[in-house]
């Protein structure tokens, strides 16, 4: 059995980037993560080995994402506890930065769902468990993936001459 | 950007400092443990004012039928909105988000539309039932009053009445259906994105 701790050392950097790739905010991101992880503590005792933990945790993942809104509205800033320092500085690390920048940038402009799309296959998860975290069919989030990557392509040529 | 690997690459660059486990754990508790003294003390709240006016029944032994109608629906009005607040509370909070986006969006959706029906409802049954109570326990006392501070008294009572009926509840409702509205509309949003 899986403990809470292995989970969260493993995947914390992912579902961070998922929910940096949803809002483009690193604070925000910050706290989407950590109440995603509040979520899967909750609930991993409940947690059946009908999917894998991987597919289970981008799913709490991508609805706290979806939800955010509310959130938003319901616990205002300085509700949940205090932040621990941070140590990313995004001005220390230069050029090649500045691409990820605009990657994360033009991710967070996409439609929503697209967002949570592209993020996961950027994390490598297979279409199929994409189809099941978000409720689609394979084939359709395969075009989906098909459609993002060439908004993306297009953006970046701009962005390179 | 040549190729896939490229954006993989850099996608993967981000990384954030998060608080260590046990920290996480310890915050998870706190906000549970928060959420749970509010409901309690919304219950606790209620419940003393009714214990309070069961005892005024109990001490003053009113004799009109009247007021022990009053109150008896005073009780009633704040017992059946704890009720309500009460039911609401697993709703909100058995929150499906280990279902696929899909099927939450579809959750949430429902979830919100019963909550907005649910609240608004409520509410105007709370403040008819309570009035309505306030105005029939107040014959007895000021039947035994001069006209003019019975009178009085019927004033103040309407007058709280009108700017609770004509302010404070429109705006509440207003207030909440605000964001749940918003809500609604993002998630009809999303769900249109998916059904694409």
């Amino acid at each position: 059995m899986i403990t809470f701790e292995e989970i969260y050392a493993h995947y914390k950097q992912k579902i961070f980037r998922l929910c940096m790739g949803y809002v483009n905010d690193h604070e925000k991101a910050k706290d989407i993560t950590q109440d995603t992880f509040i979520t899967v503590w909750e609930k991993l005792p409940d947690f059946r080995n009908e999917s894998s933990h991987g597919t289970w945790i981008y799913r709490i993942a991508s609805n706290h994402c979806l939800r955010h809104i509310e959130k938003d509205r319901r616990m205002p800033k300085g509700e949940m506890p205090k932040e621990i320092k941070d140590t990313y500085h995004p001005e220390k690390d230069k050029e090649t930065d500045g691409k990820t920048e605009f990657l994360y940038k033009c991710i967070s402009e996409l439609p929503e769902t697209d967002r949570l799309i592209i993020s996961m296959e950027l994390e490598d998860i297979k279409q199929s468990e994409i189809a099941g975290i978000m409720g689609l069919t394979e084939s359709n989030v395969r075009v989906k993936i098909h459609r993002i990557k060439e908004k993306l392509t297009q953006k970046f040529t701009g962005y390179e001459e | 950007m040549k190729n896939n690997t490229d954006i993989k690459e850099l996608w993967n660059r981000k990384k954030a400092e998060l608080p260590d486990s046990s920290e996480l754990i310890e915050k998870a508790g706190k906000f549970r443990r928060k959420s749970l003294s509010r409901l309690i003390l919304t219950n606790a709240a209620l419940l003393l004012t009714s214990l309070f006016i069961g005892f005024i029944w109990f001490y003053y032994q009113p004799e009109m039928i009247t007021t022990k109608i009053g109150i008896t629906l005073t009780i009633l009005a704040m017992i059946s909105y704890l009720a309500v607040y009460n039911l609401m509370i697993p709703l909100l909070t058995k929150n499906h988000l280990t279902d696929s986006s899909a099927e939450y969006l579809q959750r949430l959706l429902k979830i919100k539309q019963k909550q907005l029906f649910l609240q608004n409802t409520m509410l105007n049954i709370y403040f008819i039932v309570l009035s309505a109570g306030l105005f029939l326990y107040m014959i007895e006392y000021t039947s035994r009053m001069s006209h003019i501070w019975g009178i009085a008294s019927y004033a103040i009572v309407l007058t709280w009445f009108l700017i609770n009926w004509f302010y404070l509840r429109p705006r509440s409702i207003r207030k909440q259906e605000k964001s749940i509205n918003e809500m609604i509309s993002r998630a009809e949003s999303y769900r249109r994105q998916l059904g694409e």
